[in-house]
């Protein structure tokens, strides 16, 4: 079972930021589908930046190999769902210390603090929406 | 002192110690128990030693003195007894013991206000055996106590001591446990747990190293069982603990001493450093290859300690604070290992059954409750004091047989046993034997020995109120139900005792008995509404009296009684002298009057008065 | 692996050795309240709200009510999370809680789930929000830091500092109010300083933009732990995350 599951490659989200055309429905897409009431907006994971000359550049979770975030958290909270891939919040075990929102060198932990939890990309848990509707496919699942 | 090398070389002085013995022809056994002790029988025993100087009679060989753990007639204290003809002496103070030495130590006379007088016939008793405290009781655990000098290892050894180890080390630890199991002997520290099922299965985990405690913690207010064991007898504890823990497969043992018992931890300790030199404790015991060692751990001053997984987080130096036992200590225990935890009583009994054998033991006292067990025998009874009698035997038999009765032989009302966890037992409950299981079914529990009397005199609302309100202090404060609702039911105690009781109290008791008993973590809080449930359930119309009518029938609750002087009043001014309130006015030879809205109730007048004249409404 | 089957409110559920009723039931989507129970830390069983009734066929008939949070799960075990005996002790411990805690609101809404709207019993003369579950004292231990602890015994138990001064391990870091499920534990910041039990602690600011998650003493007690310097905690997120995409965007322009 563990040998299946190594021969399968795991899908990663990959970024071409050329492509990136500034929508921002990434960031929309992403809000909803982890958003669980209406009007209750939760924090987009991804987070599209204008660095000028009419660039765009995505930023979202790296799902590093050897996490910053993962080794700051004193509870155990940030667990690699072996699914997916991605790095998951265990919303339970959790207790918002925010050590991990400031460990990441890439600043992709959000404290959600309407949500009162920490947030961060989890690829939908393998669908991920940000690159189902990107429109210029700057943002991929494969 | 000598070490032990072989269970050879102790039957070797076991034999030298009894031929010396033998030789003795004289003892005075005086009475050194907490009791005693504190009605001065140390300086008794001093001036004894001063006195037969200086009558030039020798002390050594041929007459000794000991001072003993306690005779248990605490009620009579200072003891002192005279063998070989078990003379026996009570509330015997220094200036007497000149008279003992001349009339009966030199020539043979016996001094007849010193003997206890039987309160029926009104004789002197001249021995010990022949009055009904001792010749209706059936000393097994307590044998030694009150003959033996309780810090000589030689005196234990004597009397058969550490005779039971070296045939326990002999045996395959699995037989120590079935002749154990064999014996019926259940935990006499309230839960009545079969001893041998617990040293089974504690030796079936495959976790060590194991270990073995005693729990000396004894918290029950009015128990003093254990500390008399302690006291009196340290190395039957020693021995007992020693067989455990090669029965279990154990290299370590601490015994908890509560830390209000000093002198028992001072026994304990002097008794564990003789046993190491003996060669009874500590490597290689008796040349048999088994280690074991014994601590003294002293108590956090706390009755939630008693609870055992509270008592083992105390050792290891955490807060005393009971865990959910879903898991048993035998399992995971004192710094998660598996743990037999005992009480004082229990590990007292084991030799007695190694050495005379489980059937001698089991044929004493019920099937299913082997044995004696003992009680501290308190409160309006005439003969408080420790008492040891056998399993089955019935409340009243204790109570009016071995205890004499009630004081001033007023009217009996109930019975409390087994101290905040128990209940209170009526008059109609008297022929009940006593053993582990029939109290339970009856409402209360045997618990660990603590036996409480009560006459017409007392207010069961109020005693339901004094073992909630000990509660309320002694609770770890962990879990919900305990530390809140036994608040709320001292609340509503209190308010019924003091006249003020609500409709709906009674409903909103039996509710916090509820979820005390089903939703408490620990024994403490699911059995802290014990004395609230059985006073209501054999004394519902005092609780009513009280709420409905302001009334308290046993003329206790001060805010709802009166105190009057009736014609029976002579006119003494004894009670007009020692209220500290002022509230009798009087003359000589007149009958003296009490202004109610100066008394406060305290009893003063009640306790001086000569001629009963005062009346509680 | 062996898993242990057993039953829940009659459906079939199964675990492996060791868990608890509690998690168990989770899993499967079975509800069970609680309030002293956090996944950060070994359950306590305090609060006693997650009364569940069990029995076996065994057993003789025998029932017993339980702490799902601690009870571990054995083969054939029988649950009842909701019948009559299970609601009347949850309904009695809140009672008991709602005389406590009258003020706060997750006891109120508990407490009007069973049909209480106020206690029946004695309401505190002071009343506090605090139901000594000890979440913060555990959570506050497993982070390293045991600035805070139960005091005293039974009815005068509080949450406190060592002898009642503010504790020299403290870092401010909050995490006991945020996980207090009565918010009975408060704080105050003002973007540069927090103040909580009795001390005053440096908020870390962003070097860019000013804004702060963490206190300077707990991003010091982070560096101490996994080798860090005090220098990768200079800027907030929001900021990183810029300086990533300023630093993607070179990247690209290259």
């Amino acid at each position: 079972m563990v040998e299946k599951e190594m021969a399968v490659q795991l899908k990663r989200l990959y970024v071409t930021p050329g492509k990136c055309i500034g929508c921002r429905t990434c960031e929309l897409s992403c809000t909803f589908v982890h958003s669980t009431e209406v009007g209750r907006l939760r924090r987009s994971r991804v987070k599209v930046h204008d660095t000028g000359n009419e660039t765009f550049i995505p930023v979202l979770c790296l799902q590093c190999e050897v996490a910053a975030c993962v080794r700051a958290c004193p509870v155990g909270a940030l667990v690699r769902n072996e699914t997916t891939g991605a790095i998951d919040v265990d919303e339970e075990r959790c207790v918002r210390c925010l050590s991990c929102v400031v460990a990441c060198p890439f600043g992709n932990m959000l404290h959600d603090e309407q949500a009162a939890m920490v947030v961060k990309c989890d690829v939908c848990g393998g669908n991920p929406a940000c690159a189902m509707f990107c429109p210029t496919k700057a943002l991929v699942y494969r | 002192m000598m070490r032990f090398a072989s269970p050879s070389a102790l039957k070797a002085q076991r034999t030298k110690l009894e031929t010396r013995a033998a030789k003795v022809k004289r003892e005075i056994l005086i009475c050194a128990g907490t009791g005693c002790l504190a009605g001065g029988s140390a300086d008794v025993a001093e001036v004894f030693r001063t006195e037969l100087k200086a009558a030039g009679m020798k002390i050594g060989v041929r007459m000794v003195i000991k001072e003993t753990g306690c005779h248990g007639f605490c009620e009579q204290g200072p003891l002192v007894i005279l063998m070989p003809e078990k003379i026996f002496y009570q509330k015997v103070k220094p200036s007497h013991v000149k008279k003992i030495v001349e009339s009966t130590l030199k020539n043979g006379e016996v001094i007849e206000r010193l003997l206890y007088k039987n309160p029926d016939t009104g004789e002197r008793v001249e021995t010990y055996d022949r009055i009904d405290f001792y010749a209706k009781q059936h000393r097994l655990v307590l044998r030694n106590i009150g003959r033996i000098d309780p810090q000589s290892i030689d005196d234990y050894i004597a009397a058969g001591g550490y005779a039971a180890l070296p045939r326990a080390l002999k045996m395959k630890p699995e037989k120590v446990i079935d002749e154990v199991a064999k014996s019926g002997l259940r935990g006499r520290g309230g839960g009545g747990f079969p001893t041998g099922r617990k040293w089974a299965t504690c030796r079936k985990v495959e976790v060590h190293p194991r270990y073995v405690i005693c729990n000396a913690d004894e918290g029950d207010p009015g128990a003093f069982m254990d500390r008399s064991i302690c006291e009196g007898d340290p190395h039957a504890v020693l021995e007992g603990m020693i067989i455990c823990a090669h029965a279990v497969g154990s290299p370590k043992g601490y015994i908890y001493v509560r830390e209000e018992y000093p002198l028992a931890r001072q026994r304990l300790g002097i008794a564990i450093e003789q046993a190491r030199t003996a060669g009874l404790l500590g490597e290689n015991i008796l040349g048999s290859g088994f280690d074991f060692d014994i601590e003294i751990n002293r108590g956090g001053g706390a009755f939630v300690c008693g609870e055992s997984s509270a008592l083992m987080k105390s050792v290891a130096g955490e807060v005393g604070e009971p865990r959910a036992k879903y898991i048993h200590s035998v399992v995971k225990g004192l710094y998660d290992k598996p743990t037999v935890l005992n009480n004082v009583e229990t590990f007292a009994c084991v030799p007695y059954i190694l050495d005379r054998g489980a059937k001698v033991f089991a044929a004493v006292g019920t099937k299913k409750s082997t044995g004696t067990k003992a009680f501290s025998l308190v409160g309006k009874v005439k003969n408080t004091g420790l008492v040891e009698v056998p399993m089955g035997i019935s409340l009243r038999e204790i109570i009016f047989g071995v205890g004499g009765g009630i004081i001033g032989d007023r009217p009996f009302k109930a019975v409390q046993t087994g101290g905040p966890s128990g209940g209170c037992l009526p008059e109609s409950a008297l022929d009940l034997p006593v053993d582990f299981d029939t109290l339970t079914d009856a409402g209360s529990m045997m618990g660990s020995g603590g036996m409480i009397v009560m006459d017409d005199r007392t207010c069961m609302v109020d005693v339901a109120r004094y073992f909630v309100n000990f509660l309320v202090e002694e609770s770890c404060g962990k879990c919900t139900p305990c530390r809140e609702g036994l608040k709320q039911l001292l609340f509503i105690l209190e308010r019924i005792c003091g006249g003020t009781g609500e409709p709906g109290d009674i409903e909103r008791i039996d509710r916090l008995s509820s979820v005390l008993t089903d939703g408490s973590l620990c024994a403490l809080g699911s059995s802290a509404a014990n004395p609230v449930i059985s006073t209501l359930k054999y004394f519902r119309d005092e609780y009513e009296a009280h709420i409905a009518d302001r009334r308290c029938p046993g003329g206790v609750c001060k805010a709802l009684i009166t105190y009057s002087i009736n014609d029976k009043c002579t006119g003494c001014t004894a009670c007009v002298k020692v209220c500290a309130f002022d509230a009798i006015s009087g003359k000589k030879k007149s009958r003296h009057k009490i202004h109610a809205d100066k008394c406060t109730r305290c009893g003063a007048c009640i306790y001086v008065c000569p001629d009963e004249a005062i009346e509680v409404h | 692996m062996g898993l242990i089957s057993f039953s829940i409110n009659g459906t079939a559920v199964s675990g492996a050795e060791g868990e608890t009723v509690l998690t168990v039931a989770r899993r499967a989507g079975i509800h069970i309240p609680t309030l002293c129970h956090h996944e950060a830390v070994e359950p306590s069983g305090a609060c006693r709200l997650c009364m569940v009734e069990i029995t076996h066929k065994d057993w003789k008939g025998w029932k017993g009510l339980v702490t799902a949070c601690l009870y571990p799960i054995e083969h054939g075990l029988e649950v009842s999370t909701d019948n009559e005996a299970v609601r009347e002790c949850r309904r009695n411990v809140l009672d008991l809680l709602l005389a406590r805690c009258p003020n706060a609101p997750a006891i109120r809404d508990l407490a009007a789930e069973y049909g209480l709207k106020q206690t029946t019993l004695t309401v505190d003369e002071d009343p506090t929000n605090c139901i000594l579950c000890g979440l913060c004292t555990r959570v506050c231990a497993e982070m390293g830091h045991h600035a805070i602890s139960t005091v005293g015994r039974g009815v005068s138990k509080k949450i406190g500092l060592p002898l009642d001064e503010p504790a020299e391990s403290c870092v401010g870091c909050a995490v006991c109010a945020r996980i207090c499920p009565t918010d009975a534990i408060t704080f105050r910041e003002d973007g540069k300083t927090r103040r909580i039990w009795g001390q005053n602690f440096e908020l870390l600011r962003c070097s860019e933009c000013g804004a702060s998650h963490i206190t300077r003493a707990q991003a010091e007690f982070i560096c101490e732990r996994e080798g860090m310097t005090i220098e990768d905690f200079e800027k907030c997120d929001a900021c990183r995350s810029r300086e990533t995409a300023l630093a993607f965007s070179r990247m690209v322009q290259w």
